[in-house]
């Protein structure tokens, strides 16, 4: 029997996961578009894409493992969460600038 | 659908090699002059002309294809799809069915990463 707490545990890994495979889907076009056309706007889409998904994912998923497995001491959970959104409000920013690159 | 044609001017039309051909390739894909020219085995000039005379009969549809290179050129594809011809009652009656394409078969040929490079920048 799966409690509820661990079924959401997976519940919430599982759509992160599905995230940053898509975002990655859509960054990793978005980059080839930028091979391929010398699109500045395309690279910074691409790496506001990356950092929104796969950067600030790993990095939340690899530091809450660390805290859960004790070898970060927990007072770095915070400054942890800080940094995550800290690249999230990055990538988002960037997309932001690709939208008036030219 | 513009019916203000006369029979013998399509078949006259349908006869030529050149136009068939044309009608053909482009019934699969859209392509431009230089393409048709030598899929065609046909100088540009000569299939200017039938391209010309295709769509003086609307048979053939013209459309320019924007390339983000900005070499845009015009390409064109079929919009035939039947010619019948009845014989009854002493006279002969022609029809022509159009297949009207919105969007051109093979246009979407580009990829993925085009399409979103050109979506993106045109924001």
């Amino acid at each position: 029997m799966i409690g509820i707490a661990q079924l959401s545990y997976w519940l919430i890994l599982g759509l992160s996961l599905g995230s940053v495979l898509v975002g990655g889907y859509v960054g990793y076009q978005a980059y080839r578009g930028f091979r391929r056309h010398d699109s500045r706007p395309m690279q910074y889409l691409s790496i506001g894409l990356f950092l929104l998904t796969a950067v600030a994912f790993g990095l939340s998923f690899i530091g809450s493992l660390l805290l859960q497995q004790g070898i970060l001491p927990l007072r770095f959970e915070q400054p942890l969460v800080i940094l995550t959104r800290f690249l999230q409000f990055l990538g988002v920013s960037f997309i932001a600038y690709s939208l008036h690159k030219r | 659908m513009s019916e203000d044609w006369e029979l013998a001017e399509v078949l006259d039309l349908l006869s030529d090699e050149y136009a068939r051909s044309i009608l053909a390739a482009t019934s699969v894909e859209p392509m431009s002059a230089k393409e048709l020219s030598e899929q065609v085995n046909a100088s540009l000039p000569t299939v200017y002309r039938r391209i010309e005379w295709l769509q003086e009969y609307e048979l053939l549809e013209e459309r320019t294809k924007v390339e983000l290179s900005g070499n845009h050129h015009k390409v064109y594809s079929a919009t035939l799809g039947r010619f019948a011809m009845d014989l009854a009652e002493g006279g002969y009656e022609a029809t022509i069915e159009r297949t009207s394409r919105t969007e051109f078969p093979g246009e979407d040929a580009e990829d993925t990463a085009d399409r979103f490079t050109k979506m993106w920048e045109n924001l």
